[in-house]
């Protein structure tokens, strides 16, 4: 009985990353990527969207990445291609002008964030060019996602594992270990790691964060080492850590609004020209 | 704890980057059973993931540490085993020979791999005039045959695309038959022990589906290929869907399966069901085997009832306790019970005992009492004398597909409409 396993970047694809490629510094890549799973996020809240969807759809949004340049496609329109597309694989379809609605709000009110004075948002008319502009946009992001990553849009979630983890170190009664660790696997997904690492290994980060924050103690002196019992290398395992550990960082005011700034392709292509030479690959 | 986090690409010195597998080792973690969803772990043959991260040729070459490290489970597979991500190519990597047969969905073609030689069969899928975007049935067609790779479930290859956004071809093996064409050409029906290893391959392929949480829900000798080694190849997943999924937006209340081969609680206006629908259907294959055509003839939805009925005698409380609660029964009325059970004896006269107790288990009116897949392969039919043909033995027969002559075979109903909406009761004959 054997399953197709879900796709993850190929060690080739980790070390050349198309935008990076294209001069982007990995920091404002890494940044981008995570701006644009918040807007996700954020828009998966305000259209009332399971988390399976919310969640699936993060994932293909950084698979997509890995193939394809933020020189190409913005972070607003893949994102909402791939919540979209993700709302579909998990039977809970969205419609088209919902969706639009929400992200039209969400990217009007990030590009205001930039400048002063209180944010008034003056929903779009349906028969402007907006509307449509995005609905094209739309179509385009999920065809795109869909033929960049091959069709095969297969993802893994998480969570059932962990449960399972966490039945197995006896700790399902640490109620707040399993939220914590759930927690963690949920801004996990503004990073890559789920493109990265098997979910076992995302996992056993999860729980090696929530545990260590609580100081539950667990085995883990060789040759009883826990992550182990999951098929988990304790140095993926803390490089997951890692990524998860970063996004808690304070952020400069100037790294946020550059970010907010740089929500669709024309934004990353001007910024790109502004700084290509000081700041790219050259 | 931040200083010693490094934003690192995954590690590579270990064997999950190499090919390198380990092999052999079950060491199974105990609880298999919880989340059973998609969460599950899985075993993986190595052979099927050729896409693998290639080893850097740059990375240094550990030493054996798999000595060291304890042996995967068979439910984490080795980092190597996962594809990578991989853009979909174009369709004009295959040379296009001849269009095999305009489905209702859409048009399947031979094709050649223009690399390998390959000969495959491209299946195009409509998508034009959609205003949701990719279809969802189409995503759950390709996900589905992703999603159940089996030595009898036709095999996908890869979608490949072609110069508009609205040309998107499944590419699968070229198989050489299909089912219903073969049993209409051949001159004598299947041997029972031809039968009986076409039958174990479909409930292979059935069960592996049904454990993968799909329902196939047309299943027909139609949809069932056949190449020149007796392999059968469950194929069309056009109307797969998950079960536990959500209803979702076209419910289970959707016309499914093909008129012939519908089980009695979808006709009934059932809108829950589930493995067991797909189980009838298999039901109808193992009587067209047997009769050399297809067992349920109907025109209608009501005349197909009344034949059912006819066959098996009618449901009673005992055979169906939810029959009443149904939608569409208390518009039914039943015939009087057969003095003398089922017709199905004298329909099959001269199957054995143990082959007519499968055949009423399959078409058996409660869906909650119909044998699973997993069952009937376990069942005595298939371990009595004539025992299933090794597959080798299978005769091969000159293929259609292929361009090969062959007439006609007589038309059957097609598949429910995908997109359709509309409710069974909508143009049900009420008597
Ligand atoms: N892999 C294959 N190799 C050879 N022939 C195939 C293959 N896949 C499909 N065919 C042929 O094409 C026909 C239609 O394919 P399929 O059933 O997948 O499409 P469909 O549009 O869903 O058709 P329908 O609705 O009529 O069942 C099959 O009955 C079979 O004859
Ligand atoms: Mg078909």
């Amino acid at each position: 009985m054997s399953r197709a396993l879900y796709p993850l970047a190929s060690l080739e694809q980790v070390e050349k990353s198309p935008s990076r490629e294209d001069g982007l510094p990995p920091d404002l890549e890494e940044d981008l990527r995570a701006y644009g799973c918040k807007l996700i996020h954020h828009a998966g809240i305000l259209l009332k969207q399971k988390q399976v969807a919310v969640a699936t759809a993060q994932i293909l949004f950084h698979r997509f990445w890995f193939v394809t340049s933020l020189k190409q496609f913005g972070i607003g329109d893949i994102g909402m291609g791939a919540l979209y597309l993700a709302s579909k694989l998990e039977e809970c379809p969205l419609r088209m002008r919902d969706l639009i609605n929400v992200y039209d709000l969400l990217l009007r009110r990030a590009s205001h964030s930039n400048s002063t004075g209180d944010f008034k948002y003056t929903p779009m008319s349906y028969f402007g060019n907006t509307f449509y502009d995005l609905k094209d946009a739309l179509v385009v992001a999920e065809m795109q996602i869909l033929k960049r990553l091959g069709f095969d849009v297969h993802v893994v979630l998480p969570y059932g594992t962990l449960i399972n983890y966490m039945r197995l170190l006896d700790l399902t009664g640490r109620e707040d270990a399993v939220s914590r660790a759930w927690g963690y696997l949920n801004d996990a997904l503004q990073t890559p790691v789920y493109v990265l690492y098997p979910v076992p290994t995302i996992v056993s980060a999860a729980i090696l964060l929530a545990t260590r924050h609580l100081q539950i103690p667990l085995p883990s002196t060789p040759p009883n080492c826990w992550w182990e019992l999951f098929d988990a290398e304790w140095e993926d395992v803390w490089a997951v850590c890692g990524y998860i550990m970063r996004l808690y960082r304070e952020r400069s005011k100037e790294d946020q609004a550059r970010v907010a700034g740089m929500l669709t392709k024309k934004d990353v292509r001007r910024w790109l020209e502004e700084h290509g030479h000081k700041e790219g690959k050259h | 704890m931040s200083d010693s986090f490094e934003s690192s690409t995954p590690s590579r010195k270990r064997s999950r980057w190499d090919h390198e597998v380990d092999e052999g080792d079950d060491q199974l973690l105990p609880t298999r059973q919880v989340s059973k969803r998609r969460s599950k772990p899985k075993t993986s043959k190595l052979s099927e993931y050729s896409n693998t991260p290639s080893p850097s040729t740059k990375s240094p070459v550990k030493p054996s540490i798999a000595a060291v490290r304890p042996r995967h489970s068979i439910y984490a597979p080795p980092r190597t085993l996962y594809p990578s991500l991989q853009p979909a190519r174009s369709v004009y990597s295959y040379e296009r020979l001849n269009q095999i047969e305009e489905g209702s969905y859409g048009v399947v073609f031979r094709a050649r791999d223009k690399q390998t030689g390959d000969i495959v069969a491209l299946k195009k899928l409509k998508l034009d005039e959609e205003k949701h975007g990719f279809p969802i049935t189409a995503l759950r067609e390709i996900n589905a045959l992703m999603a159940c790779r089996h030595e009898n479930v036709v095999n996908i290859r890869e979608v490949v695309v072609g110069d508009t956004l609205t040309q998107v071809f499944v590419v699968m093996d070229f198989i050489e038959h299909d089912l219903k064409t073969l049993i209409t050409l051949m001159p004598a029906p299947f041997l029972q022990s031809e039968i009986k290893t076409l039958m174990l391959q479909l409930l292979s392929a059935v069960s592996h589906c049904h454990y993968h949480w799909i329902l196939h829900r047309d299943l027909k000798t139609s949809n069932l290929l056949m190449n020149n080694r007796g392999t059968i190849k469950v194929a069309d997943f056009g109307l797969a869907r998950r079960y536990g999924d959500p209803i979702g937006v076209d419910g289970l209340t959707q016309l499914v399966v093909t008129l012939w081969y519908r089980a009695p609680e979808i006709l009934l206006g059932a809108t829950t069901y589930s493995t067991a629908i797909d189980i009838w259907s298999v039901g109808c294959i193992f009587a067209e085997l047997l009769l050399k055509e297809p067992l349920f003839q109907a025109k209608s939805e009501m005349e197909l009832i009344s034949m059912i009925f006819k066959l098996l005698g009618p449901p009673t409380s005992s055979s169906w306790p939810d029959y009443t609660t149904l939608p569409l029964a208390k518009s039914i009325t039943l015939p009087p019970q057969q003095s003398h059970g089922s017709g199905l004896r004298q329909r099959f006269s001269y199957l054995t005992n143990a082959g007519l107790n499968l055949l009423s288990k399959m078409l058996t009116y409660d869906p909650e009492q119909r044998i699973t897949a997993e069952e009937a392969m376990q069942h005595p039919y298939f371990k009595e004398s004539p025992l299933p043909k090794h597959p080798d033995l299978f005769g091969s027969f000159p293929s259609a597909a292929a361009g090969e002559k062959r007439r006609k075979p007589f038309d059957s109903p097609s598949a429910p409409q995908r997109l359709a909406d509309y409710n069974l009761i909508t143009d049900f004959d009420l008597p």
